[in-house]
């Protein structure tokens, strides 16, 4: 048993879970940055705050040194609070540092020039991490030339790193459960698309248990050229063995006549040669009657179409040599391109029988000639064959018998006619009909119409 | 006239090998189709009857070694599917006619006797000579409307002259187409026959339908 395939369901949910692995990660990470970016924002515009509050407040003291006249922001106050602020002059020389420092350990190396802003991270010797911004400012003093004083103020990260850890874990855990809900539902929708196929596997194991005879008219788009064409193949399979069937029974049938007839004559011991032969020609013409319908080829929708006039051609080729002695002057007037869905064998069938009456009855001229045959609701158009001959015709009673000879048993005529209905049988077979009558060139005209579609 | 039939089917072979000696011509026989083809070619044979379905080599590919070879005599071919398609196959590979199985002895006859007249150049069934006429169909000769009985032997010659009418025909074809294998080889025999058959046709000497041409052979005047 060769190896199973993996199952639909199964291809399908690893191909989606995969791509949706890959753009949960994406939007993960999307989201980390973005919550990043707007915490450094809000951080950043606290800083900015706080140091315009200092220069606000700002003044040189008796000391000569710069500080703040009152701290408005109580966490500056508060050691531990995590801010802290300071002032250095231009020589890098503290002049203010605020009570939050006390203890912190913090050191301030930025110096910017005047009007520059330098936001640089910073890491206390206890490990706690902080974000620092220095301010340079030209302070005006009365006499003195103007100096650069540096204002910085820091903030510590740490509640921010402990907020960013639980935003990662929601978005984690987010993901796992959008990915596992994406499983589940995944597989549920595949199996509820995929169901029609569960139920063409059903219905084929009816029809091959005997149990069904057709598959169901009613299927998804994506399945109905399969099961259509399933049933086309199944309606023509039993087409084809409902007509053996009936061509073995016909044949059974219409033979146990001659039998009879055979045994009636051993027995009244009246069995000669003479007395025999008329039993045997019929129990012939039987089977070859049934023999010519069992061998016709397909008359489905599988025929390719075939050209008419290559095999036409080579059967008036293969005429004139069987009629040579009598130069029979065979005229075919089919246009090249003339094609039907005609299996070739068949259309060899059709048109050797009548060209060959035509060659027997005729005299001097046969003619044979197709054109195409426009129907209402043909797509493609069906086609009309013409078989003439200047031969002295068939009587007006004898047409219908000459086509229905030896299609019942019971019915032997004389003379002309076994290829004519030899040739019935291939354009019965085609849904065609077939008619004789009278020629312009003075003999008979047989006229096969086959169908288009 | 010699005919080779080529039939695997031994009542069927025997049959028309029987029914067709007892119509005047020679026959050779052959089972297979490899044995069958080279019959063909080796025997000077005037006509051939294949069946398309043979063991060895089918009835088709012999016909065509023997068109390939150069052969030209008649080819009838007898053929059991009677599918159109076979027939047209059998007649584009070089055979001249066919017949259908089963067939009544008489209409495979009467296609090999018209397949014989058409390669002897006559499109009339009865063959023509001057005042004699041979209708092969009944086997019947006439000279001057009056019939004349001819033996087996008699009327075979004078059928193959007949057929051959215009050319010159040698002892030894005459030998070869008219007895079974070697049988005799005596020509002194044909002359003997020549002889009668001269003095049915021509008992008074006026006619003359049968040339002899010293050390080539006889010729029947064509008209």
């Amino acid at each position: 048993m060769a190896a199973r395939a993996p199952s639909l369901v199964l291809r399908l949910v690893i191909a989606l879970a995969t791509v949706s692995v890959l753009l949960t990660g994406v939007a993960a990470v999307a989201l980390d940055a973005l919550y990043r970016g707007l915490a450094f924002e809000a951080r950043r515009e606290v800083l900015d705050a706080q140091v315009i509050a200092l220069i606000a407040t700002a003044e040189l003291g008796d000391s000569g040194a710069l500080a703040p006249t009152a701290i408005a922001e109580p966490r500056l106050a508060s050691p531990g609070s995590g801010l802290i602020a300071e002032i250095r002059d231009g020589a890098g020389g503290r002049t203010w540092r605020s009570p939050s420092m006390a203890g912190a350990g913090a050191r301030l190396e930025a110096r910017p020039a005047a009007g520059q802003r330098i936001y640089e991270p910073l890491t206390l010797p206890d490990g706690s991490r902080f974000i620092a911004l220095s301010l340079g400012v030209r302070w005006e003093t009365g006499g003195s030339p103007p100096a650069t004083y540096v204002f910085s103020a820091a903030e510590s990260l740490e509640p921010y790193y402990a907020e960013l850890a639980r935003v990662r874990a929601w978005l984690a855990a987010g993901a796992v459960v959008m990915m596992l809900l994406l499983v589940v539902g995944l597989t549920m929708a595949l199996r509820a698309g995929l169901r029609p196929l569960a139920r063409l596997e059903r219905q084929i194991r009816e029809m091959e248990e005997g149990r069904r005879e057709l598959l169901d008219p009613d299927w998804p788009r994506e399945l109905a050229g399969v099961t259509g064409n399933l049933n086309a193949l199944v309606e023509g399979e039993r087409g084809r063995l409902a007509r053996y069937r009936s061509t073995l029974g016909n044949l059974a049938h219409s033979l146990k006549t001659p039998i009879a007839a055979l045994k009636g004559l051993i027995d009244g011991g009246g069995l000669t040669p003479l007395s025999a032969r008329p039993e045997l020609d019929r129990m012939q013409s039987i089977v070859d009657h049934q023999l010519r319908r069992a061998v016709l080829g397909g008359t489905g929708s599988s025929v390719a179409s075939a050209e008419l006039k290559p095999p036409l051609e080579q059967l008036a080729e293969a005429l004139a040599k069987v009629y040579r002695g009598k130069r029979v002057d065979c005229e075919l007037v089919v246009p090249a391109g003339l094609a039907y869905p005609i299996e070739a064998g068949d259309l060899m069938e059709l048109a050797g029988n009548l060209l060959d009456n035509a060659h027997k009855y005729g005299r001097r001229r046969v003619r044979v000639s197709a054109r195409p045959l426009e129907g209402p609701g043909w797509r493609r158009p069906g086609v009309l064959l013409d078989v003439e001959d200047d031969g002295p015709g068939i009587a007006a009673s004898e047409r219908l018998k000459v086509l229905e000879r030896g299609v019942r048993a019971d019915e032997t005529l004389p003379g002309q006619g076994i290829g004519l209905s030899a040739a019935r049988d291939v354009v019965v077979a085609y849904g065609g009909t077939i008619e004789i009558g009278d020629s312009a060139l003075g003999g008979a005209r047989v006229r096969v119409r086959l169908p288009g579609r | 006239m010699r005919v080779l039939v080529l039939e695997d089917e031994p009542v069927l072979r025997e049959m028309l090998a029987r029914r067709l000696r007892e119509s005047g011509l020679v026959v050779d026989t052959a089972a297979d189709g490899v044995e069958g083809e080279y019959a063909g070619r080796e025997f000077p044979i005037d006509v051939a009857v294949v069946d398309l379905g043979l063991p060895g080599k089918s009835g088709l590919e012999v016909i065509r070694a023997w068109r390939a070879a150069g052969g030209s005599f008649p080819i009838l071919v007898l053929t059991a599917r009677d599918r159109w398609q076979e027939k047209v196959e059998a007649l584009q590979a070089g055979a001249d006619d066919y017949v259908t199985k089963p067939f009544q002895f008489e209409e495979v006859h009467a296609r090999l006797q018209a397949l014989l007249r058409r390669a002897g150049g006559w499109s009339q069934p009865v063959l023509r000579s001057g005042p004699v006429e041979l209708d092969p169909r009944s086997q019947q000769v006439r000279v001057a409307d009056k019939p004349v009985e001819l033996t087996a032997f008699e009327y075979r010659l004078l059928e193959y002259l007949m057929l051959h009418a215009g050319q010159v025909v040698s002892k030894s074809e005459l030998t070869d187409k008219l007895y079974e294998q070697d049988y005799d080889r005596d020509s002194n025999v044909i002359e003997v026959f020549v002889g009668r058959l001269r003095r049915k046709l021509d008992p008074d000497g006026l006619l003359q339908p049968i040339e002899t041409l010293r050390g080539r052979g006889y010729r029947m005047t064509r008209e």
